[in-house]
């Protein structure tokens, strides 16, 4: 598969009172045309901070140190503001985790939408409005001229991560950024919003970056997943061989914490929590947690391997 | 903790200075001042400053330097004393109006809003104007004019603990409305009480000038910024220097006050920092 | 929305009779004989006599501020002892010019405020931002009226760019009259400037570090549309309340400008009037001035939802 976008070893760092903390530390992954890729961590993982730096929105006080992002010919990290702005909303565009605070409250639906359609193409507001409202049903928002004129406190936040989606997509992009779509969400409707983003990059082939803490999201979506912990990439592979022969313990430790749909068999926490990034532990830095430590884990990093084609992990085991 | 981080906040350590310097002008007035503050030279009226009158003289001969001195004395007096009443009536009126509730609250709470509804200054111009100017009428008029910001804090204090478990408990083995009060509620609510004093430490500074300025504040001969400027204004084409220096006093004055609510803020709410 | 308005006007009544009830308590507050102390020392008993019932202070206090209510639900705010004139006309003529004043006043600040404001909170922690931080503060600490007589040395006398005193109607001659009202306004609006720049400042600073602001951004918005419109629009709600309120410093100010400007505004009046010892003018000024004050804040009130639609008209 021909890669879209590739994220070569990324460097991301926040400056702080308390000191450097280097959030994201040479993460080098791609995303191919159409695909679906599933980017899992607990938070602090790095994996909001990665999407962040593709449009190059990393907040204050953090700064992108080092890498290179190619996208259609270019490193969108060494162009100027002007084009990357071009690049932002249109060919890449981006989804948040809270719908609740992600849609400005003093404008309407309307307002936001079509500001997103006049800010990349011509059109007069009456062909924006079309545009936008023809979007709005597409994800499914019941009466869309009706709701088009609303301000999003009107809305659900099942509605408005619709009203989100529909804004992200307005403009056919390549990729869309997708960081948490559904944490926020009532069970019941992360549900319909994951199968609703599915069935449109079916439909449109737009390539989804789907971010989240929990695997089992990405599990019926996702063609390949790739695992963070403390701004590293620590496995990246097919999602069926993820799910059934992960090679980190990381990996393994994510996935006996996912509930089983029928409630049976054990859910294992995963001991021991998120290192600091002030503090972060010699040799790999899953050592302190993890069930299969040996003595060089503690000692030397991990080395980037191979387990099986397209499929590797950051890990001393299988060694 | 909040003392600490203060004492640490380089323009709340300026602004104390600043007070302190005051303070010690007001305290130690006898002594800064170079002349007597009333005595009327009429050999030496409206000169310019030089070695023996520092900032100049008045229309009467007066020495402006002593006159300033002793002015500092008026306005911190009045300040501090109508603060001070302001935070006494605030207090024992929103938190009593707060925890009785019901239709006293409902009434006070009224009264407070439609004192409010004054511009402050223009509320204590109609008390004085009525009352007649004197040092105490002005103390009285910007001490109820100042009352209702207090009440509003201690009342949304008292009204957001009163339902509170430790309150309740309180309550619960026999402790009175008064020890509840006095122990339990208004500690919760001193910070932004002291920052609210301090402000209003400001706004008093600067509204006692603006009143003797008007002939409103402390009567003349006594020297105070306002009266001093007020002076100053009517000879202002033949000695521009008399109008510069009252204005700097007070500027510094509300400065130091200002400085000090600005670094109690940060510490109190660093987010806006 | 007619519904809010009407409920708002409603709930506004108590306050007004209570503001009523304390311009008119003023009188009373008058040590001895209120009519004696207009009259001064000199005056005869039967002058003291007509007076006291001219102002109805003969009667008892319940039917006194019956009366005072009746008459000011009528427009009749009173006769001026000095002129023998309704106070409502005399203040009608004067009016004009301190709305004039702290109109400009305002848009004086307004115009200094918000961008400056802006400006901090985007260069947050920067130079400039400390820069306005020292202005802002010596902004709320110099009193006005000092730097109005400051102004007028350094600009009128001085360089001789602005007239010093006097008053020609705007409404007659406009840039005639903004000449007269250049230093006022600007001294006047300087304070108000201050603290809505702050207010500006940090209501910014919060709504920046808003997701709403990083979503405008990824839709590839540009930055000054970001801070301009979707920023700047939910940061002035905050703001507009302080301007409200600030409008009343303006109102209070104003008192002390059109002093040492010579302006023939209300606020002059109400002093004039108080060295007079005509306590009806000063009632009424007063009266007139805090229902100016409380309409501008329903006003605001009003306003407050076009900025933040999650306020509920209801």
């Amino acid at each position: 598969m021909e890669a879209l976008l590739n994220i070569e070893n990324l460097e991301v760092s926040f400056h702080t009172r308390q000191g450097v903390a280097r959030a994201v530390c040479g993460v080098s992954y791609d995303i191919g045309q159409g695909e679906v890729l599933g980017v899992v961590g607990e938070s602090g993982s790095g994996k909001s901070v990665t999407a962040l730096s593709v449009l190059r929105l990393v907040p204050y006080p953090g700064r992108i140190t080092g890498g290179r992002i190619h996208y259609d010919g270019r490193d969108l990290l060494a162009i100027p503001e002007k084009q990357m702005r071009k690049v932002r909303g249109d060919r890449i565009s981006m989804i948040f985790q809270e719908p609740m605070i992600s849609l400005n409250p003093a404008f309407t639906i309307e307002n936001q939408l079509t500001e997103a359609l006049h800010s990349h193409r011509k059109m007069s507001q009456k062909e924006a409005r079309e545009r936008a409202t023809e979007m709005l049903a597409m994800v499914e928002i019941p009466d869309p001229a009706k709701r088009i004129k609303d301000y999003p406190h009107h809305l659900s936040g099942g509605m408005r991560q619709r009203v989100m989606i529909a804004e992200a997509l307005l403009l056919d992009p390549d990729v869309l950024l997708a960081d948490e779509p559904t944490t926020a969400l009532d069970v019941t409707v992360q549900a319909s919003v994951l199968d609703l983003m599915h069935r449109l990059n079916q439909r449109i082939g737009t390539a989804i970056m789907l971010i989240t803490h929990n695997l089992a999201v990405v599990a019926e979506s996702a063609q390949r997943v790739v695992v963070m912990y403390c701004g590293r990439v620590v496995e990246q592979g097919p999602v069926r061989e993820i799910f059934e022969e992960a090679a980190h313990p990381y990996t393994q430790g994510l996935l006996k914490s996912i509930p089983k749909p029928d409630g049976k068999g054990k859910l294992v926490e995963m001991a021991g929590i998120v290192p600091s990034l002030f503090d972060l532990p010699q040799g790999c830095l899953f050592n302190p947690r993890c069930p299969q430590s040996r003595p060089e884990c503690v000692q030397s990093p991990p080395p980037w391997r191979e387990v099986r084609p397209g499929h590797h992990a950051l890990c001393w085991l299988n060694a | 903790m909040f003392w600490e981080r203060f004492l640490h906040n380089p323009i709340g350590m300026i602004g104390v200075a600043v007070i302190a310097m005051n303070i010690f002008m007001a305290a130690f007035a006898p002594l800064l001042a170079t002349h007597n503050p009333l005595a009327i030279n009429v050999a030496q009226q409206s000169e310019s400053p030089s070695a023996e009158h520092w900032f100049g003289t008045d229309e009467y001969g007066r020495d402006i330097y002593s006159r300033l001195i002793y002015g500092s004395r008026i306005s911190l007096y009045i300040s501090l004393l109508s603060v001070a009443v302001a935070t006494l009536l605030g207090v024992a009126i929103g938190a009593s109006s707060g925890y009785y509730g019901g239709w006293i609250d409902n009434v006070v709470m009224r009264v407070m809003d439609a004192v409010m509804s004054f511009p402050a200054i223009l509320l204590a111009i109609g008390i004085l104007a009525v009352l007649g100017p004197n040092i105490y009428n002005v103390v009285l008029a910007l001490g109820l004019v100042y009352t209702p910001r207090f009440a509003r804090i201690v009342r949304g204090s008292v009204l957001s603990l009163k339902e509170k478990e430790f309150v309740e408990a309180s309550r619960a083995i026999g402790n009175g409305d008064a020890y509840i009060i006095f122990r339990h509620i208004l500690p919760n609510c001193t910070a932004p009480l002291i920052v609210q004093a301090t402000a209003s430490l400001a706004y008093a500074i600067l509204a006692e000038s603006m009143l003797s300025f008007l002939g409103l504040g402390a009567p003349p001969p006594a020297p105070s910024w306002g009266n001093i400027l007020s002076d100053a204004r009517n000879f202002m084409m033949d000695n521009a220097m008399m109008t510069v220096f009252p204005g700097l006093a007070i500027t510094l004055a509300v400065l130091g006050f200002n400085l000090v609510g600005d670094a109690l803020r940060d510490v109190l709410d660093p987010r806006l920092k | 929305m007619l519904k809010f308005i009407i409920k708002r006007i409603i709930y506004l009544i108590p306050t007004l009779v209570l503001v009523a009830a304390m311009v008119f308590l003023l009188i009373h507050l008058i040590p001895g004989d209120p009519a004696a102390v207009i009259l001064g020392p000199d005056a005869t008993a039967e002058d003291v006599a007509s007076v006291r019932q001219a102002l109805g202070l003969d009667r008892p206090l319940y039917e006194q501020f019956v009366v005072w209510l009746d008459n000011l639900v009528h427009g009749h705010f009173g006769v001026s002892i000095h002129s023998k004139r309704p106070v409502i006309e005399s203040i009608s003529e004067r009016f004009p010019v301190t709305l004039i004043l702290t109109t400009l006043a305002l848009i004086f600040a307004l115009a200094v405020a918000l961008p400056s404001g802006v400006l901090a909170a985007v260069n947050h922690n920067t130079n400039k931002d400390y820069l306005f931080m020292i202005g802002t503060i010596l902004g709320v600490s110099i009193p006005g009226f000092w730097l109005g007589l400051m102004a007028l040395l350094v600009f009128s006398v001085h360089l001789g760019w602005f007239p010093s005193t006097g008053f020609v109607p705007m409404w007659e001659d406009f840039w005639g009259g903004l000449r007269y009202m250049i230093l006022p306004s600007m001294t006047l609006g300087l304070f108000m400037a201050a603290v809505v720049a702050r207010m500006v400042r940090s209501s910014m600073l919060e709504v920046l570090r808003l997701e709403y602001v990083t979503h405008a951004r990824a839709k590839g918005l540009s930055e000054w549309k970001v801070i301009t419109k979707h920023a700047l629009k939910n940061a002035f709600a905050p703001t507009l309340t302080t301007i409200g309120i600030q409008y009343g410093m303006l109102l209070g100010g104003a008192v002390v400008t059109e002093t040492v400007f010579s302006l023939p505004g209300l606020g002059k009046y109400l002093v004039v009037s108080i060295y007079m010892r005509d306590y009806p003018v000063v009632q009424g000024c007063i009266l007139f001035i805090a229902l100016v004050y409380v309409f501008i804040n329903t006003v605001v009130d009003l306003l407050y939802g076009y900025f933040d639609p999650r306020v509920q008209y209801s």
